[in-house]
Parts: structure tokens; sequence; C-alpha cells
């Protein structure tokens, strides 16, 4: 019937500093975004794409973002991303960039994909590493991040995305807890 | 259902819709606050400008160029490619101040044809 059919594109935030990563709030995406989006496509750009705009979710260890437009308005959004070069936050600004992993209708499928990205990464990851030691670093942004998705998959938490409260959950890992996922520490 | 020949001589009619590669706007600007005129290039850079505020980036890039421009009346023939020709109408109309001055755009033709901007029957002098 008559209803407004909203986009979510799910992005992943790119940065070689990692104090970057404690910079990535919803607050400071957004406003990077709709800068990005007045420079490219001007006032009319801005209020056709800002009407239905919001940051649905934001995981900060992964650097995941998920936009949401209106169906209308999704190919200006998408033609602006990757031209938000800067992260503004606490009066400091890092060099970034917004790379778009998947563009989809709602948030569950967005969840879905996102949710087969995640494993395909962590294995990639893992390989790449090279000793435990190195493995459950903290402060290296993609170890870390490797590090973050195995404790959970490995503690077997079941942390689904709570529709309602996703704004005030910065911090939610959103994974999906499968007893048939088995990894292999090399 | 059978098909009639057609016969050798026919008359065929081909209806060919938004093929025109460029739009021809003829436009008078209005200072009635008697600003200094602009030049060609000041016009150009006015559209230009006018482009950008309302569309950004992306609409200050769209293929605009003056094709004529009278000093005196401040007429000028635009031409832009045809997938702009809103971008371009909906930027003059907003475009409300040139050097701090309020001005104002008039379209008076508009048409894929150039030829087309030759007659104007609004300006038909009845004696």
């Amino acid at each position: 019937m008559v209803r407004f059919k909203n986009r979510y594109v799910l992005c992943e935030v790119l940065s070689e500093d990692p104090r970057c990563r404690q910079c990535i709030e919803d607050r400071a995406v957004g406003l990077a975004v709709r800068d990005a989006i007045a420079r490219a496509h001007g006032d009319y750009g801005l209020g056709c794409c800002c009407v239905s705009f919001t940051v649905k979710y934001l995981n900060a260890y992964t650097g995941t973002v998920l936009l949401r437009c209106r169906k209308d308005f999704q190919r200006l959004l998408s033609s602006a991303l990757p031209l938000v070069r800067h992260l503004e936050g606490r009066g400091q600004r890092f060099p970034c960039a917004l790379r778009t992993l998947h563009v989809g209708g709602t948030i569950r499928t967005c969840q879905k994909f996102l949710i087969q990205y995640n494993r395909r990464q962590l294995l990639l990851l893992l390989q790449n590493c090279t000793n435990e030691g190195e493995f459950l670093q903290p402060c290296s942004s993609a170890r870390g991040a490797a590090a973050q998705l195995l404790l959970s998959f490995g503690r077997g938490e079941a942390q689904k995305l709570d529709y309602n409260s996703v704004g005030d959950n910065k911090q939610h890992i959103m994974v999906r807890h499968s007893s048939s996922y088995s990894c292999s520490m090399a | 259902m059978e098909r009639t020949e057609l016969p050798a001589a026919a008359y065929e009619r081909r209806v060919l819709v938004s093929a025109a590669q460029h739009y021809y706007l003829r436009v008078r600007l209005e200072l009635p606050d008697g600003a200094a005129r602009p030049g060609a290039p000041q016009l150009k850079q006015l559209v230009v400008a006018a482009l950008r505020e309302l569309h950004g980036e992306v609409g200050a890039a769209l293929p605009v160029d003056v094709l004529a421009y009278e000093e005196k009346t401040l007429c000028a023939i635009l031409r832009v490619i045809s997938s702009g020709l809103v971008k371009l109408w909906s930027a003059l109309t907003l475009q409300g101040f040139y050097q701090n001055r309020r001005c104002a755009f008039r379209v008076l033709q508009t048409s894929p044809f150039l030829l087309a901007l030759a007659g104007n029957s609004r300006e038909l002098a009845l004696d």
C-alpha cells in the first residue's frame, strides 16, 4: 500500500589513525555525512536526504555504521558518502573514509549481511595474526576488532540487535549465536 | 488479426519525446536596486553560483553556456543540457542577490530549438 520506504546503507569507517575509534559517535558521523551531502548536492540535496536521515546503528570497535534515508534519495546519499573526509569529535579532527558495504531495504537484511561479512572478516583477520599474544592486543584496531568478534562468538553470547534500543547502545556488538560455527586458532 | 500492407508512399509519423540534447532559455536579469550591470563573465559566474548554492558541486558542474548577452537590456540566452533544465531553472528562480543587491531572473522563453527563440509573440507590437 502507501507507505514511506527507506533504504539502509551499511558503511565501514576506515581510518589510519587508531585514535579515530574513540571519535566515532553517531552525532559526529551524522554531521559529517550531512556536510558532505550539503557540499555535493546543495540545499536541495540536503533537504531531500535529511527528511528521514538518522544513524541507526554504530559500532565503534569495528567502525560499522548503518544510515537510513528515504528510498528516492538513496542515490544522492550514496554519491555523497565518498566525499566524507574528516570526522570531528571533542575538538579533534581525524581523516577517515567511509566504505559502503551494503544497501538494504530493511534493518533485518543489513543485519544478515553484516553477520556474514563479519564471519568472513574474522577468518581473514585470524589468518593475518601470527601468535596468540598479538591477537588479543586491544590497541591495534583490526586485531582488536577480531578479538572482540571472536570473544563474543566464543563466549556464546547471543546478542541480537534490539530494534527499539538501537540508538542508545553505541558499543553494542551485533552478533548472532551460532552453535555450528567453529573457529580454529591458527 | 491480419496486418494490412501499407501502400508505397505512406505517411509515416515519428514522435520523439525529450530527444533534444540541449535546452535554450532566454532570460532577463532584473536589478531593481540599481546594482552595477554585470558583464558576460559575471553573468556566467552568477548562474554557476546559483547552481552551486541550490544543487551543490554536482549542480555547479552542469554544462551551462551563455550564448548571447546584451548588457544594455540584461537579456541573455543560456544553453543547458536537457537533463539539467529543471536544476538550472530552479536555481535561477531562487537566486535573489547579486553583489548584495536584490535581483531576479525572469525566464522569457525556453525551447529545445534555438531558432524558436528568434520569434516571440509576447513581444509583438500590435498597432
